[in-house]
């Protein structure tokens, strides 16, 4: 989804521009994807869903076409990275509890009543600068959820995110 | 006649007492409607209007709280909340457009008639209040925030990403 130029090796790529390397062209903002339902054992949004008019229905669209079990991989930076501001058509800012709103039980114990869409967390990796890797930060951010936690809410603008990588299954 | 309330996007914890809307069923409204377009109320229906962690998902803020001060008595209270900028659940959810501080309402107060045009909807700002994370709360810098209006604007400017925040709420009084 949003392949650009460089598609990922194997897959069917679509991107809304037919200067890419897509094998579709079509517009994720603008309705339907061209797939039937449950197509896809894996599909992959790789910094796209940031630039989207609604995650919402996006999601719901990747879900849609996705088999139940498959897998959708998400990569986006986290809002606390400077490449979240540095393009001008970065409409979301997100962090690692963002799709949350998808997963059973997700909002406080409860699922979200207003999507369908529903998926489980397989991974949520979140890369930091360099400087705090080496120092250890981003081992102590991945293995633990306690500090993730802390991490999110007391530290992350001083040590700061980059990149999110996410693997949802599919639950249908 | 008991005070008539609106609460806006009331999900599945309406307001005792009020009439909530909402785009949903699977919440507790009792009037289903898309009011990020319009309200199905006449003018200067209601005596308070509550939007709590509504306003950061709508598409366009102006023309809410334009319909919000159309619905409302002239000196009803609008009731916002949302997460302060600076707080991680200003960026939990994928439906949070915008990212807002203290100060994000203050030109529908007191506004200088030049901005009239983008921002109709005339309010005066009654309470501001900021709740920050727990750890600074016990330092007593939410009560010096919320104390001084000098003080919470230094803080915007310099100590909130260090000192961070967690929910703004405010009470604006309806000008007609």
């Amino acid at each position: 989804m949003g392949c650009g130029p460089k598609k990922y090796p194997g897959s069917i790529g679509l991107d809304m521009n037919a200067s890419t390397a897509a094998d579709v062209i079509a517009h994720l903002d603008k309705g339907a994807l061209p797939f039937r339902d449950s197509s896809f054992d894996h599909v992959r949004g790789e910094h796209v869903i940031e630039h989207v008019a609604d995650i919402i229905a996006t999601m719901e669209e990747f879900h849609r076409v996705t088999k139940p079990g498959g897998t959708i991989f998400i990569a986006t930076p986290h809002y606390t990275d400077y490449s979240s501001f540095r393009d001008p058509t970065h409409r979301w800012h997100l962090n690692t509890y963002s799709f949350l709103y998808f997963y059973p039980g997700g909002m406080h114990g409860r699922d979200m009543w207003y999507t369908k869409v529903r998926m489980l967390e397989k991974r949520n990796y979140v890369s930091l600068l360099r400087l705090w890797r080496a120092l250890g930060f981003e081992f102590l951010v991945n293995h633990s959820k306690m500090f993730r936690q802390f991490w999110e809410h007391y530290l992350s603008f001083l040590i700061r995110g980059k990149l999110m990588e996410f693997t949802f299954e599919v639950i249908k | 006649m008991p005070p008539l309330i609106l609460d806006v996007g009331c999900g599945r914890k309406k307001y005792p007492g009020s009439i909530g809307i909402d785009m949903s069923s699977a919440g507790e409204a009792d009037v289903l409607c898309d009011w990020e377009k319009t309200l199905p109320f006449r003018d200067s229906s209601f005596d308070q209007v509550r939007m709590i962690h509504i306003i950061e998902e709508v598409d366009n803020i102006f023309r809410v709280l334009a319909e919000a001060h159309r619905v409302s008595k002239p000196g009803a209270i609008v009731t916002i909340i949302t997460p302060h900028y600076t707080d991680h659940a200003s960026y939990c959810s994928p439906a949070h457009r915008w990212h807002l501080s203290s100060f994000s309402f203050w030109f529908f107060s007191d506004k200088p008639a030049e901005y009239d045009y983008y921002a109709p909807a005339n309010y005066k700002e009654r309470r501001v209040h900021v709740e920050t994370l727990r750890l600074w709360r016990t330092f007593g810098l939410e009560f010096m925030i919320n104390k001084f209006r000098w003080f919470r604007k230094f803080w915007e400017y310099y100590l909130s990403f260090i000192f961070r925040g967690k929910t703004v709420e405010w009470n604006l009084e309806v000008i007609k």
